[in-house]
């Protein structure tokens, strides 16, 4: 098996589990040496060959895998040869990093510059203005509702943010 | 060859220089040779090979006005777990679009502040 050392990672682990579902896990997560044929791993897997198939397709999608036909001179049919290209996978990651910094920072001044106010017996959360026009009362049960304090929130969203920030390096400008 | 295997043929010079690169996140190769306290050649030649072993990536740039370098580490050795929010992964992950008031960012964030913060 090829990629060892990527995949002990368990956020990898978790992160093609993500892409390609419970029945793609299978071939995502034992890459082959060299070029494989969708057969081949079907055969190998005990897998359906529709699921080897989208599964290798969702990883072609993902820059993770390409094929090359090759056509059968006797039977004229066309084989897929598929390679695992997951030395892709950390710049993968990277990009989903700064997309999370991205959400990150723009949902935290959101909750930084608003109020709430929260229905306890429903938990559902309102804007200040939003409960001042139900008259602070839940339009769903009809309890007061309370002000609620983020702080907490705010402050994990804020130290994520500098973690992800200084390994990222994004706030140096280069 | 693995990552470790690489590191593990490095000179004691291109391991100090990796070991920099890495402390700093990134550093532009006119300061990497004086941080090194090596002569600007040997400096450019432990740069050189660190990229050649892919365990740096090196971009030409312009900085304080002249020409160089700048030295980061490679995404391979980026802490992916930051994706994480207890056992959650980013939300964003296979999605075209990112919708930071969506429910399952929300999820995350709880998480986040209740799990691990």
């Amino acid at each position: 098996m090829a990629f060892e050392d990527l995949l002990n990672d368990p956020v990898i682990q978790k992160y093609l589990h993500e892409l390609v579902g419970p029945t793609g896990m299978p071939v995502a997560a034992a890459p082959p040496e060299g070029e494989v044929t969708d057969e081949e791993l079907a055969e190998e897997l005990g897998l359906e060959l529709n699921d080897v198939r989208r599964a290798l397709f969702i990883l072609y999608e993902n820059d993770l895998a390409t094929y090359r036909r090759v056509r059968d001179e006797d039977s004229g049919w066309l084989t897929y040869l598929w390679t695992f290209h997951y030395d892709n996978i950390p710049e993968n990651l990277k990009e989903e990093m700064d997309r999370l910094l991205e959400a990150l920072e723009e949902r935290e001044e959101y909750e930084r510059t608003h109020e709430f106010y929260l229905c306890d017996v429903c938990s559902i959360r309102f804007e200040f203005g939003e409960a001042m026009d139900f008259g602070f009362e839940c339009p769903e049960c009809g309890s007061p509702i309370e002000a609620m304090e983020n702080d907490r929130l705010v402050e994990a969203m804020e130290w994520r943010i500098d973690q992800l920030r200084s390994e990222l390096n994004a706030d140096v400008g280069n | 060859m693995s990552v470790s295997e690489l590191e593990a043929d490095l000179s004691a010079d291109e391991r100090a220089g990796l070991e920099l690169i890495r402390e700093t996140g990134g550093i532009h190769q006119s300061d990497f040779w004086k941080e090194l306290d090596v002569s600007s050649r040997k400096g450019s030649r432990i740069a050189e090979a660190l990229e050649e072993a892919e365990l740096i990536e090196r971009e030409r740039t312009v900085y304080d006005g002249h020409n160089t370098y700048f030295l980061e580490p490679t995404a391979r050795d980026l802490d992916f777990s930051l994706l994480m929010a207890g056992d959650m992964l980013s939300p964003f992950i296979g999605e075209e679009e990112i919708d930071p008031q969506s429910d399952a960012f929300s999820q995350w964030l709880m998480n986040l502040a209740y799990e691990e913060y």
